[in-house]
């Protein structure tokens, strides 16, 4: 009986965390559908006629539409780039580098130690000079640099955890490396390069400071989002509310997306027809 | 099948050779085992003749064909892990079958062939599981499957019992050996486990620090060791070994004095030797008979029908087996002797056996 109890307290403790840490979110997402004056009564209203005209604003206003399709289109392109290109690398370096391996996982690693900051003004500089300044291949190319190091830096320990005697018994069956590589380490090392893949997603997806100095009229989402906060003492908090939330939807798209993939993928197990 | 040539066989690590010239011939149909201490470089010379490891020189061919620079899935042999390789993400049946699929194998048939593999090593009712969910032995099963449905020239096994608990290690050795008795498939067979190799050989190949010791039928190996080595590595308890002389006809080493055949040894007069006697060829004798060495028992290990006997000779422990222990404690004198057909002599300074 006591056991009991004590499982239901803990039990409710947990409930509280969980509720505390999500009550900003929960409270912003709910206010994404309040009128304003809902918003600003000093007595929060936790019932109210529900409205969608802030979000009929957001995907109404161009530049937040454009933001959003530019964010996707950025954050798209750089981390399927950064996969393309970093898993394979991490493959080869938990594969063939084993010695030179911890040197070059240092080096990506301190790809990432510069502040943005201190490259943000020189890249704007060459950037004008190639007359890639305020575009989207721009952006997509110094975002490279992060997620191809981050892809590196983080599927390098998964690979290194695929045994390899999978691999060579692939490799008895008469597989290639790059079979080897498609068919057993890419699948048994999937649910570990998904939290990579997760991760760089978010720094990206996130990052204000490249963007919000490489871009004027290509901003991406976080940089519009900044600038509506900065509208003065009228703030329109319904429309920031809604702003988040729509900010905040595409990464848990992505990531429901991304899951149901690689569960298939390990389910299927490289099967081929026929 | 076939049978594998290697010749001239190096391999090294940077400039440090770790097998140096090695030639090895392994007739069609045979069974046989490589064995000796870790880092001998049995496995190693197992991965060459897979092929996942790259020959720094030398020639190996298999069936007569040289297949030294061939990619391992060209060489017509399967191989069997230690650590059972098995897929995670497939199923047993998709494991067994990722070779002949990968091949692009008629359906129809790979299900025939599937089936036979699954009936011979009994996994039929699991075809359908993870590896994740089976037990050691069972996933070693299932490697035993992945290799015999690709119906290869040559199987590998690279040490695939040392994981396993001891019942089932003697299990599965069984079903190995009846397994090439029924397939005749020319097998090599790699472990450190002396009596593993005793018992599934056909042949053993016994390895020390890159070269090979000695090759043999396991009553060879057992019966007429070529070296030191190889007799202090092969039989469970391990040789006695006492340093001698050799005095008008016998082998002397303290208080034991045992007469040489005539003709079995090729020894000199005053010869510094040393001396190797088995525990399982000394018997318990009457204290004043020929060649007896008697002792004070100082451990006595049952070992069910048989006990071990630790007894104190000229101050150092000397082990002998018997069945007749059970009247016997600590502190008692006690006599016993070896046959006279199975006294090992070696010359001290080279280690090799004084046999004639």
């Amino acid at each position: 009986m006591v056991p009991l109890i004590l499982r239901i307290l803990a039990r409710l403790a947990l409930g509280l965390l969980v509720l505390i840490a999500l009550a900003p979110i929960l409270w912003t997402a709910l206010g994404a559908f309040k009128e304003l004056r809902d918003i600003v009564t000093p007595v929060p209203k936790l019932f109210f006629t529900p409205t969608l005209d802030n979000f009929a604003t957001i995907l109404g206003n161009p530049t937040i539409r454009d933001g959003l399709v530019n964010s996707v289109l950025v954050v798209a392109a750089s981390v399927g780039i950064g996969a393309l290109l970093g898993i394979p690398a991490a493959h080869t370096l938990a594969r063939h580098m084993r010695r030179r391996g911890d040197d070059i996982q240092f080096f990506v690693l301190s790809l990432r130690f510069m502040p943005p900051v201190a490259i943000a003004i020189p890249f704007i500089v060459i950037y004008l000079d190639l007359g890639i300044y305020d575009s989207l291949g721009g952006l997509i190319l110094v975002y490279l640099v992060t997620t191809i190091s981050t892809m590196i830096w983080l599927a390098t320990p998964a690979f290194e955890r695929v045994p390899p005697e999978i691999e060579e018994a692939a490799a008895m069956e008469g597989c290639s490396e790059a079979e080897v590589f498609w068919r057993i380490s890419l699948p048994v090392a999937a649910p570990s390069l998904f939290g990579a893949l997760v991760f760089t997603f978010v720094l990206v997806w996130n990052e204000l400071l490249l963007a919000l100095t490489l871009a004027a009229q290509n901003a991406t989402l976080p940089v519009v989002a900044a600038s509506i906060t900065s509208l003065g003492k009228e703030v329109p908090w319904g429309v920031i509310n809604a702003a988040t939330v729509v900010l905040v939807l595409p990464p848990l798209f992505f990531i429901g997306l991304l899951m149901g993939l690689i569960n298939s993928m390990i389910r299927s197990g490289g099967r081929t027809k026929g | 099948m076939a049978h594998i040539e290697c010749s001239g066989i190096v391999k090294s690590y940077g400039a440090h050779p770790v097998i140096d010239g090695l030639n090895l011939m392994i007739p069609d149909h045979e069974f046989v085992v490589f064995l000796g201490p870790s880092g001998c470089g049995k496995s190693t010379m197992l991965r060459m003749i897979a092929g996942l490891e790259e020959v720094t020189a030398g020639r190996i061919s298999i069936g007569g064909a040289d297949v030294t620079n061939r990619h391992p899935g060209q060489r017509g042999v399967a191989m069997v892990f230690q650590s059972y390789a098995l897929y995670p993400h497939m199923t047993v049946a998709d494991n067994i079958t990722f070779g002949l699929r990968r091949a692009g194998v008629p359906g129809p048939e790979i299900d025939r062939r599937l089936g036979e593999v699954a009936r011979m090593l009994g996994l039929e009712p699991m075809l359908n599981r993870k590896p994740k969910a089976m037990s050691g032995g069972q996933q070693q099963r299932v490697a035993m499957a992945r290799a015999m449905i690709k119906t290869p020239k040559v199987f590998l096994f690279d040490e695939p019992l040392s994981n396993l608990d001891a019942k089932l290690r003697e299990k599965l050795r069984t079903e190995i050996r009846k397994m090439h008795n029924s397939l005749k498939t020319t097998t090599i067979f790699v472990t450190h486990d002396q009596l593993e190799a005793m018992t599934i050989a056909d042949r053993i190949v016994l390895m020390r620090a890159g070269a090979i010791e000695q090759q043999g039928t396991p009553d060879e190996i057992f019966d007429r060791p070529a070296t030191r080595f190889v007799a202090d590595f092969i039989g469970s308890p391990s040789m006695n070994f006492r340093l001698g002389r050799i005095e008008r006809g016998a082998a002397v080493a303290g208080s034991v004095r045992i007469p040489l055949p005539p003709g079995r040894f090729a020894v000199a007069e005053g010869q510094e030797v040393e001396l190797g006697l088995r525990p399982t060829r000394m018997e318990r004798v009457s204290p004043g008979a020929e060649g007896a060495i008697t002792g004070r028992v100082s451990l006595i290990e049952n070992m069910g029908a048989e006990g071990q006997i630790i007894a104190e000779v000229d101050g150092a422990d000397m082990s002998f087996v018997t069945r007749d222990f059970r009247g016997l404690s600590i502190g008692d004198p006690v006599s016993f002797a070896l046959s006279p057909d199975h006294l090992h002599i070696f010359d001290r300074a080279t280690g090799r056996s004084c046999l004639a």
